[in-house]
């Protein structure tokens, strides 16, 4: 990366907000692998806007509990950790997560439902861990694990066909590796250098600095990162891409040593994560107000 | 001229010539293309997975989500809006199907997609007549109701006719 493009991305990460402080505490609570639900409940309920949001959220169309739900207490079992963590990090990030990005020809929106599909693929996945695994971690840093492409993409604004382009002619082996030969650097890099800068925690750093090349995590991290790489490669498969780069990605068959399914199970994933997926994509999206 | 939008395991048929049937961002999913040429009528189906027994609570929800549950429902609303009853002289096309680049077996959803779909098919004594399936491409598919003529466009490949 030349040093204007190093320049241009540092620029256009400090032009982010950080995510709120609540979302931050709730994202170091997710990753801390001895924390309870009570923890989520004890952080959401000092947070009156989540608080709002969640009672809505669980009493919504998508959700239709048999009788209305007034506790948090309630609200946040009924919903899961995964879901909790969902709503700060929409309220948090959903402007950035939200927009078009222009250099991967991928509309308004995309990029938020691909990362809301790979974080409940991730988690199925996590299901079928050989050693066990946090399925809500594997879900949060699905959810985060993009979030380089909103920067990159405006270093590769009208390049998409050039990126096709290298890996067409074999130029690079992958997207990551023609993204970095047309603006000098790697969506995942990039992300990761937000990670930093949001100061966000270890596990879910590296799941977005390595989530195309597992492997390369520190071992502790490695079934963490395997999954998001799963659930990444799994989310485009089913057609939640972000336009260009939609399956120029090479799977690591290594996942093996992590996670153990067959093909019918991983139909078994595919189809319980678009069950999952969808009325947490309607309610998140603001359709409970409709 | 409108678009018919269909989502993931949704499925649409239409005779009205001002009308586009689209799915957008196919990945191993996979989109039959039904057109019947003699009374300008067309059909699509977006496909996820070949086999409803893995959820079968989704069939029933969504039966266009699976092969052998959406696409018998698909040639039948084909027949319901005037199509033939036993599908002759149905031109069918096959879209989609991509794999990740990778030979893993276990990740070949897409590969899986189209044998459960040529058996069906087959089972109705349909055949494809073209095909743009495999390979490691997302790809969005539309068929013009007036022509039957078949788009494909893929970011950052631009806009084909099938």
């Amino acid at each position: 990366m030349t040093s204007s493009q190093e320049q241009f991305v540092q620029k256009e990460i400090q032009k982010i907000s950080l995510p709120s402080a609540n979302t931050m505490r709730l994202l170091e609570i997710n990753s801390n692998p001895e924390h309870c639900l009570q923890d989520v409940i004890d952080l959401v309920k000092l947070d009156s806007a989540l608080t709002a949001r969640t009672l809505r959220i669980v009493n919504s169309a998508a959700f239709c509990p048999l009788v209305p739900i007034n506790s948090i207490d309630r609200a946040v079992s009924y919903l899961g950790e995964k879901m909790i963590v969902g709503i700060a990090v929409t309220e948090s990030c959903g402007k950035i997560l939200n927009q078009p990005l222009e250099g991967y020809e991928s509309p308004a929106g995309d990029l938020w439902k691909h990362d809301l599909f790979t974080a409940f693929a991730a988690k199925e996945v996590a299901r079928y861990a050989k050693n066990g695994m946090e399925a809500d971690l594997a879900f949060t840093a699905g959810l985060l694990h993009d979030i380089g492409k909103p920067v990159l993409s405006k270093l590769l604004e009208n390049a998409s066909k050039t990126t096709i382009d290298a890996l067409d002619h074999g130029e690079a082996k992958d997207y990551l590796a023609a993204e970095k030969l047309v603006s000098g650097v790697e969506h995942a890099e990039v992300g990761y250098q937000l990670a930093k800068y949001w100061q966000l925690p270890a596990p879910i750093a590296a799941a977005i600095r390595f989530h195309h090349n597992p492997s390369e995590a520190i071992e502790e991290f490695q079934p963490l990162v395997y999954a998001v790489h799963l659930g990444d490669i799994i989310a485009m498969m089913s057609g939640y891409s972000t336009g260009s780069d939609s399956l120029q990605y090479t799977l690591d068959s290594h996942y093996e040593n992590f996670f153990t399914f067959s093909s019918n199970e991983l139909t078994k994933i595919i189809s319980d994560t678009e069950t999952a997926f969808r009325p947490a994509l309607e309610s998140l999206a603001g359709k409970e107000e409709n | 001229m409108s678009d018919l939008v269909l989502g993931i395991g949704d499925f649409g048929v239409s005779k009205d010539p001002s009308t586009s049937i689209k799915t957008y961002a196919l990945g191993s999913c996979v989109a039959v293309i039904l057109y019947c040429p003699t009374i300008q009528a067309a059909g699509m189906i977006h496909i996820a997975l070949p086999e409803s027994k893995v959820n079968p609570a989704r069939a029933k929800e969504k039966p266009g989500f699976f092969a052998d549950s959406g696409l018998p429902q698909l040639l039948s609303a084909l027949t319901k809006i005037g199509g033939p009853i036993k599908g002759k002289g149905v031109r069918v096309k096959l879209v989609g199907g991509a794999s990740i680049m990778d030979k893993n077996e276990i990740f070949n959803i897409g590969k899986r997609n189209l044998l459960a779909i040529k058996k069906i098919l087959w089972a109705h004594g349909l055949g494809a007549v073209a095909e743009e399936v495999g390979g490691t491409i997302s790809r969005t598919v539309s068929i013009n109701v007036s022509n039957g003529e078949v788009k494909i466009f893929s970011a950052g490949r631009g806009n084909w006719t099938l």
